[in-house]
């Protein structure tokens, strides 16, 4: 299952496609998780006042997970493999000093269905030194579920492969009488973003984001072991969540360089606090090399019905609520990485066809994930109850792409 | 909610009064023009990353929407 993001790519005349692929170590002898995310898009002005852009995006997922939530998650390991399609088509018009897009996403997987229309608007301030920038989505999205009737949470059953999750006419899912049922999912989400200059060679930007998820936010797949039984995962179904973001760029015209710093706060109804800093440094080597490294480091406190694997088998559930799900988990996730851009621009003629400029981008990333223990005093099972610890790189991510100016 | 909402009113506030009109004018723009002083510039990249983030952490948001780098459209 994804969430759609808010953020809308800027209309104008350009044109990406890049393919990033994503692996993630994974044990239990079924191999790991692999994540194969092509996206492509195009932006063209009609006219002088209208944009219009056009963006696909899929992901080709395969590998292992974990059945059931248990102290011994590997031995459950098996293997998956899924296809998502998602299309976004904006309308944009734009003025001398402010912007406004609206677009409709629609995004199709096996057991899940994103439906999302959004606008997002912007404007400069006079003196052009502030923009500001305001967006709104609405997500009325459906998940396919194992159809368990009246069964209480703890007599649910979770939704396996081979359960039907047929749709009627693609954009809306079809229940099928006694095995599955597709369960809404509504999603509300707003942003508020100002970017000032503050300086010749400074700028900052600060981002405030709410997001009010309503409806079913379980993984339908997944099972927790709770003393000799393991019905499907059962989680709350509204959830309030807020960030505060502050970034900051520095140019260093001496060094033909920037330095970058980004720092953000989280929060939610559901008990998850967290953080990240990060920082970057930018640098032109010659005219037409581009390299940028970045280190991030972020971490969060588990949500407050999330135990280890542990506490669920032997102590019960945490109230109404059990999960599994390491993303509602006491994590700290490191990341490292660098990008490397060659940069071709046309002096008097387009570099190629259309182009005026072209980007060839390669982009790496290793990710460092360290489970950190929910329970003080009890790490029983904390070692094996996700079945992708234990090693120091916990995942990799390589991508390619060619972005085109004209 | 409630305090997210003063949050954002306050930052629209400091935004809109307490920042110069006059902090950089048009023609000293040119290192704030320059792709790597533009938050997000990668639209693809922006995505990706925000994509496999949210599917491995719990927070969401921070990137946020609109926006140039050097109010020089």
């Amino acid at each position: 299952m994804l969430l759609a993001s808010t953020s809308i790519a800027a209309a104008e005349d350009r044109s990406e496609v890049s393919t990033s692929m994503f692996v993630e170590k994974r044990d239990g002898g079924k191999g790991g998780l692999v994540v194969v995310h092509p996206q492509a898009s195009f932006g063209f002005d009609l006219g002088r006042y209208v944009t219009f852009d056009v963006a696909y995006a899929a992901d080709a997922v395969s590998g292992a997970t974990a059945t059931i939530y248990q102290v011994d998650a590997v031995s459950t390991a098996t293997k998956f493999s899924d296809l998502r399609n998602e299309g976004t088509v904006s309308l944009g018009f734009q003025g001398k000093r402010s912007r406004i897009v609206f677009s409709g996403t629609f995004g199709t997987e096996r057991d899940y269905l994103t439906r999302q229309i959004a606008a997002a608007a912007s404007v400069d301030l006079p003196g052009r030194n502030t923009t500001v920038g305001l967006a709104y989505s609405h997500g009325s999205d459906q998940v396919c579920n194992k159809d368990n009737g009246m069964a209480t949470p703890l007599e649910s059953r979770a939704l396996i492969s081979d359960d039907p999750c047929n749709k009627s006419a693609v954009f809306s899912g079809k229940d099928t009488d006694g095995m599955t049922k597709w369960e809404d999912l509504s999603l509300d989400t707003a942003s508020l973003t100002i970017t000032q200059n503050l300086s010749p060679t400074m700028n900052a930007q600060f981002a405030a984001f709410g997001q009010v998820a309503e409806g079913f936010q379980s993984n339908p797949y997944r099972r927790v072991k709770i003393g000799p039984n393991s019905p499907q995962e059962h989680i709350p179904d509204t959830r309030a969540r807020w960030s505060v973001t502050a970034r900051l760029n520095r140019y260093l015209p001496k060094l033909k360089a920037a330095a970058h710093f980004d720092a953000r706060f989280y929060d939610d109804t559901w008990g998850v606090v967290g953080g990240n800093v990060e920082m970057g440094y930018s640098q032109y080597v010659g005219k037409n090399l581009l390299l940028k490294l970045h280190a991030r480091v972020y971490q969060q406190g588990a949500a407050t019905f999330f135990k280890d694997a542990f506490f669920y088998e032997t102590e019960s559930t945490a109230g109404e609520y059990f999960t599994g799900d390491r993303e509602l988990a006491a994590i700290r996730n490191v990341n490292l990485g660098g990008k490397l851009t060659i940069i071709t621009i046309g002096e008097d003629k387009p570099v190629w066809g259309l182009f005026d400029k072209l980007q060839l981008l390669a982009r790496g990333e290793v990710m460092l994930l360290q489970n950190l223990p929910a329970d003080s005093g009890n790490g029983g099972g904390i070692g094996n109850q996700f079945i992708n610890g234990g090693s120091l790189i916990d995942a990799v991510v390589i991508s390619l792409g060619l972005l085109g100016n004209y | 909610m409630r305090n997210f909402i003063r949050l954002a009113l306050l930052i629209t506030l400091v935004a809109t009064t307490a920042c110069g009109r006059q902090a950089v004018r048009a023609a000293e723009k040119q290192f704030l023009a320059d792709q790597i002083m533009i938050f997000d510039d990668d639209p693809h990249e922006a995505s990706a990353s925000e994509h496999v983030r949210t599917n491995r952490e719990g927070a969401a948001g921070g990137k946020g929407a609109g926006g140039g780098g050097c109010g020089c459209n």
